[in-house]
């Protein structure tokens, strides 16, 4: 089994499900699994406080739009009380001068995540709606005002892959960001409603990979990615150069071992039940100030389940029967795995590597 | 005020025991970070203001049977890189 932390080290908390925004590819909208309400103040006060005597280090607090929270200060000052860094994910629009004060004179905050989809309104704006984009620039800026760098996360759709040249232009030469990560629209929550009109097609997604290796060449170590096209193009690239040296597999290949987050993190949706990962929120494992965390953390099966997942070998499953990349495979996102075949205990189609060249897709 | 040889915890730090007995001092300050082996968690807890250096490396010896014969120079070492990351103090002398 997965060697586990004796209490998580990092918690992701979905603070709020209420949002500013309504983005047609949104992970966190429309899971039928999920109870959308946000809990009182007090309510993550008391959670906070068990938080910090369990040790926990960071906690990233995301949503919905978790500035729309209007206790965000006090909430802060809880984690902050229990000596915990933190993170925040937003899409800009609601950083005031006040919260964005506060949290720089906190000196605990890990990173501000804003959301940039475009170099300007008319590609931003198509899938995340009018004013977005103007949005995300005043939260960046606000930011900056008060002495921080936004980090900033571009999500790659339809509607935007032929901007990503622009993007990069805008955010690394003329807003001066020292770097900005990429992933893509997934195939859960909203996106799962718009998924034939914002997810890349194969032909988009080879493209997508093609470029964004060509920026991360042009613009060396300020494009980073651990999901989505530039993640996969690399990825890729190091399975295929195995491949043709029939290179020994790789240390975590040929099992199921692609998501380390149970041996050292858990999450929280907002309406207070604890869960293994955002991207597994049907899975309630216990409820915030009714069950413990710690005891959760160390007993619950569903969440020892997780933890044996990597053991499981790739050639068990009929789908990657006869693929020459499996030991060089790690089977994948069990979030995606789950939303898309509707089982965890199986490599995800979505980065599938085969599946990728099967559809016409080549490795740059 | 003169410093005293009784170093004292710096109390934002977090310690994070695990199940093997090491554990994470852990700055949330600064996200500094250091692991440390069931010794160095005895001499961590230990570290109150009110023990001196040689206090805590006789308590040591009292409580590892199997502690080597460099363990004060170990011990003292470990403290003095705990002080230089600000994990630790030394306590001033009250008058």
């Amino acid at each position: 089994m997965l060697k586990a932390m004796r209490t998580p080290r990092n918690l992701d908390i979905d603070i709020t499900a209420r949002c500013n925004l309504r983005c047609r590819y949104c992970y966190f909208f429309n899971n039928t699994a999920v109870d959308y309400r946000d809990l009182p103040t007090g309510e993550w006060l008391q959670f906070f406080d068990e938080l910090g005597s369990l040790g926990v280090m960071n906690v990233t607090l995301a949503g919905g739009e978790p500035f729309i929270r209007e206790d965000l200060i006090p909430l802060l000052e809880g984690l902050v009380r229990n000596r915990m860094r933190y993170s925040l994910l937003s899409n800009g629009a609601l950083i005031d001068d006040e919260k964005a004060a506060y949290i720089a004179r906190t000196g605990r905050c890990e990173s501000v995540q804003i959301s940039v989809d475009g170099s300007c309104a008319a590609v931003h704006d198509t899938c995340r709606g009018p004013g977005a984009f103007e949005g995300a620039l005043r939260g960046i800026r606000t930011l900056s005002r008060q002495g921080m760098t936004a980090s900033v996360r571009v999500t790659i759709h339809r509607y935007n892959l032929d901007d990503l040249e622009n993007i990069a232009r805008f955010l690394l030469e003329e807003l001066g960001l020292p770097g900005f990560s990429t992933n893509s629209a997934g195939y859960l929550g909203t996106c799962r409603l718009n998924a034939d009109d914002v997810m890349l097609t194969a032909a988009e997604r080879q493209a997508a990979v093609s470029t964004l290796l060509r920026l991360a060449e042009k613009y060396p170590n300020r494009i980073s990615a651990s999901a989505g096209p530039l993640a996969e193009g690399l990825t890729w690239r190091r399975m295929e150069g195995a491949r043709r040296q029939n290179a020994a597999a790789f240390p975590n290949g040929g099992r199921l071992s692609a998501c380390g987050c149970p041996s050292s993190k858990i999450s929280v949706r907002a309406d207070g039940a604890i869960v293994p990962c955002c991207m597994l929120a049907h899975i309630e494992l216990g409820r915030i100030n009714r069950d413990s965390l710690a005891e959760i953390w160390q007993n619950s099966p569903p969440l020892n389940r997780l933890r044996i997942r990597q053991a499981i070998p790739l050639t068990e499953f009929e789908y990657c029967a006869g693929c020459s990349y499996v030991p060089y495979c790690t089977g994948n996102c069990p979030g995606l795995a789950y939303t898309i075949t509707g089982e965890i205990d199986r490599p995800s189609p979505d980065a599938c590597l085969r599946h990728f060249l099967e559809e016409g897709g080549t490795i740059p | 005020m003169n410093q005293t040889d009784k170093p004292i915890a710096n109390p934002i730090v977090v310690l994070r025991e695990e199940f093997d007995d090491w554990a994470v001092l852990f700055n949330p300050d600064t996200a500094g970070a250091l692991g440390t082996n069931p010794v160095g968690v005895a001499v961590w807890k230990r570290m109150d203001g009110k023990r001196s250096i040689g206090d805590i490396i006789s308590e040591i010896r009292d409580c590892f049977e199997d502690a080597p014969d460099a363990a004060p120079e170990e011990i003292t070492a470990f403290i003095r890189t705990l002080e230089e990351k600000g994990f630790v103090g030394l306590d001033v002398e009250r008058k």
